[in-house]
């Protein structure tokens, strides 16, 4: 008896004593912050998708499961979940490929390096709406510098409409947000890079492994846990992008670049159908957080062994 | 140790005294509006209205805050759904519906000045909805057929004359036929030209006045998008990589002179004038089907009050300064409307041929259907369209699946 109350005391001594209530005043502004704009109105898009809206968001029917089963028996809701597999996987894969090499391209000893590295964090520093902008310029179809430039060397002299044809907006919208994700991935892998001491690599060359190898068996296993949280982070990014897509091409020509954010969006602001845009922010939120899980389970894991 | 959090604490107190003492600063009420972004209409005009209604104003300050067309009704609906409308906002006549469904907009007539209101054409108040004034007419015109006579002298009778002469001026890659945005943007105005030359409606009327079904998959409705994926596929006669053109992309290509046709609105001349064009132009009717009658399009916009804003009695201060021919006038010669009201109608500047040509369209015009939801059907119909022009789908199959997702919708 005597024990639990003494427990019960350590507790209370534990979650309010002066070094406690100075956490909580610190980190009342922070929580109250989040509570106000983030927790809220995840809860309430989880509230408004059991109910119908009117044009202002306003709950206005009790609807319990329908909009779910709406929104799922939707042929294009499902072509929508398979456009955004396909852009994140490709956008992640790309772009921590190519990160890869020009990290290791940075990594070597050249006069002008440090250059090169500003160079390749622009697109990266640069604001993404600014960048989508830019890149619509350069794609237009009758003043645009790509095809101006196909043209007048000769390279392509009938070019795509990049952003009017399905699959050449796809892979143009596509090209916008790689072109800005790689630097994140090619300055994760170089700081990772710098990190492997240099010493392996020596003994590697003593023992007469080659560039391949050395990369292979020493590099490579050096930015394990750099390549899973980065890959890891670039999925959610990607698969979140909004700006590149709605900037370019508004989810169009006829859907092709139509992705789950766009979709949400769209709904939300320019249907005004709030309750069906609801729906499918909830699906992102569940396709996100599963993937966080999975890839923190992994990631833990790893660690823990 | 324990002392510190006493202080900060204090600390903390008095840094949100000072800020609140800040705050506290008595400022004018202010009327906000939110001011759409025309073809033609400069900063140095919305910066001028405000800063000379200001100085006169003695109780109230109003901010205009530009708005790309695009933008609007985002951010009006943002707006209202954080109980923090502007007291106006230009708006498209049609949403006014929606808005009235949630209550959300105020009857104009009891804050603006009945002088103001009187000096308005009675054609004009499209805004007049089951007998209340809820906006008050800004813009509002019919689209005619403006001529590059520096590249064809010929004013079409018809559809099928107009696209004849389109493949005659057609130069791959250097001139083109007719101008046709193929990107979805705000409205549905090019498919629209066709559809109602070939005579068709958006929706069956049923007998009590309301809208019944969605008419678009009607054989002018086909005939109409047929004419376009033929004119934009077959013929190759609009301009180069137009499905990734919305109308403010492709217009500059019309100013640029390098196109024969442009099925446009009143900004054309004063478009022009900003893009530096030099070429002469003429305008005319656009032209129905062989067999059909005139029908072109007209539109109008409204400025809409909000029943939650704070200061609508001072916002009808504002309209009644605005609506006055020295800004209301020049606003409309910016934009290139003809004038909504009376007084302005009659200034010399808005006598000339194109001012004319309007007045002559909107006479046989017809307005979009004003119902509840058209944005959803507008997006519909864009899709549809789109299609298409991608060779996803027919005219009839693709039409056919957007009658029936708008009259899903409407339910």
């Amino acid at each position: 008896m005597h024990s639990v109350s003494s427990h019960e005391l350590s507790l209370k001594q534990r979650l309010w004593n002066p070094e406690a209530r100075l956490a909580y005043v610190l980190m009342a502004p922070t929580v109250l912050f989040l509570a106000a704009f983030l927790f809220f109105p995840i809860g309430y898009v989880f509230v408004m998708s059991f109910f119908r809206t009117n044009k202002l968001s306003e709950l206005t029917e009790f609807v319990g499961l329908a909009n779910y089963v709406e929104r799922l028996k939707d042929r294009e809701f499902w072509e929508t979940v398979g456009r955004s597999m396909v852009w994140t996987a490709t956008g992640v894969v790309v772009k921590s490929l190519m990160g890869m090499v020009i990290a290791l391209l940075l990594n070597v000893e050249y006069k002008g390096r440090k250059v090169m590295r500003m160079l390749f964090i622009i697109p990266w520093a640069s604001s993404v709406p600014i960048s989508a902008l830019l890149w619509q310029w350069v794609y237009h179809p009758e003043f645009g510098l790509l095809n101006h430039t196909l043209k007048a060397t000769g390279i392509w002299t009938n070019p795509p409409t990049w952003l009017g044809e399905q699959l050449s907006a796809f892979i143009a919208c596509m090209w916008v947000d790689i072109w800005a994700g790689i630097p994140f991935f090619a300055l994760v892998f170089l700081a990772g890079m710098q990190a492997i001491p240099p010493e392996l690599y020596e003994s590697g060359q003593i023992d007469g492994v080659n560039g391949r190898q050395a990369f292979r068996w020493i590099t490579l296993p050096g930015l394990r846990d750099l390549i899973l949280i980065s890959t890891m982070l670039s999925a959610i990014w990607t698969f979140n992008d909004f700006n590149v897509i709605y900037i370019l091409t508004r989810g169009g020509p006829a859907g092709a670049t139509n992705i789950l954010t766009v979709s949400v969006y769209m709904n939300a602001f320019v249907n005004l159908k709030f309750d069906k845009a609801a729906v499918t922010a909830v699906f992102v939120f569940l396709i996100l957080t599963a993937v966080s899980i999975v890839y923190a389970r992994f990631y833990f894991r790893k660690e823990n062994d | 140790m324990k002392r510190f959090p006493k202080i900060l604490a204090i600390l903390l107190a008095v840094v949100l005294v000072i800020s609140l003492a800040g705050c506290a600063k008595k400022e004018k009420p202010k009327v906000t509006f939110y001011w759409a972004l025309y073809d033609g209409l400069t900063e140095q005009f919305r910066a001028d209205l405000e800063t000379a209604y200001n100085k006169q104003a003695k109780d109230h300050q109003v901010q205009i805050v530009p708005v790309k067309w695009d933008e609007v009704q985002n951010k009006i609906t943002t707006s209202l759904a954080g109980g923090t409308p502007p007291e106006l906002s230009v708006v498209g006549t049609r949403w006014l519906l929606d808005y009235m469904t949630t209550n959300s907009i105020a009857e104009v007539s009891q804050y603006v000045s009945k002088a103001t209101l009187d000096n308005i054409a009675p054609g004009a108040m499209e805004a007049k909805i089951k007998g209340k004034l809820m906006g008050i007419p800004i813009a509002a015109g019919a689209r005619i057929l403006a001529i590059n006579t520096d590249l064809t002298k010929k004013v079409p009778a018809t559809m099928e004359e107009m696209r004849d002469e389109a493949k005659k001026i057609t130069k791959a890659g250097k001139t083109y036929g007719v101008i046709m945005p193929g990107k979805s943007h705000t409205e549905t105005t090019d498919f629209c030209y066709y559809f109602y030359a070939a005579g068709g409606d958006y929706f069956a009327m049923n007998a009590d006045g309301t809208y019944g079904k969605c008419t678009i998959n009607s054989d002018a409705g086909v005939k109409a998008l047929t004419f376009m994926a033929d004119m934009a596929l077959k013929d190759k006669s609009v301009q180069d990589g137009f499905t990734a053109m919305t109308r403010m992309d492709a217009h500059p290509v019309f100013y640029a002179g390098k196109a024969g046709y442009v099925l446009i609105g009143a900004w054309v001349e004063s478009a022009m004038k900003q893009a530096n064009a030099t070429f002469k132009v003429q305008y005319a009717q656009i032209p129905p089907f062989q067999g059909q009658k005139q029908a072109g399009l007209i539109i109008t916009d409204s400025v809409a009050m909000f029943a939650k804003a704070k200061n609508l009695k001072a916002a009808g201060q504002f309209i009644d300064f605005f609506y006055q021919d020295a800004w209301k006038a020049k606003f409309d010669e910016a934009i290139g409307f003809p004038p909504v009201t009376i007084s302005a109608g009659k200034l010399p500047q808005f006598q000339t041929p194109l001012y004319k040509t309007l007045g002559e369209a909107a006479l046989t015009a017809k307005p979009w259907p004003l119902i509840a939801g058209w944005d959803e059907f507008n997006t519909i119909i864009w899709d549809a369209c789109e299609k298409v022009f991608q060779g996803k789908a027919t005219p009839k199959a693709a039409l056919d699946e957007a009658a029936a997702k708008i009259d899903a919708a409407k339910k």
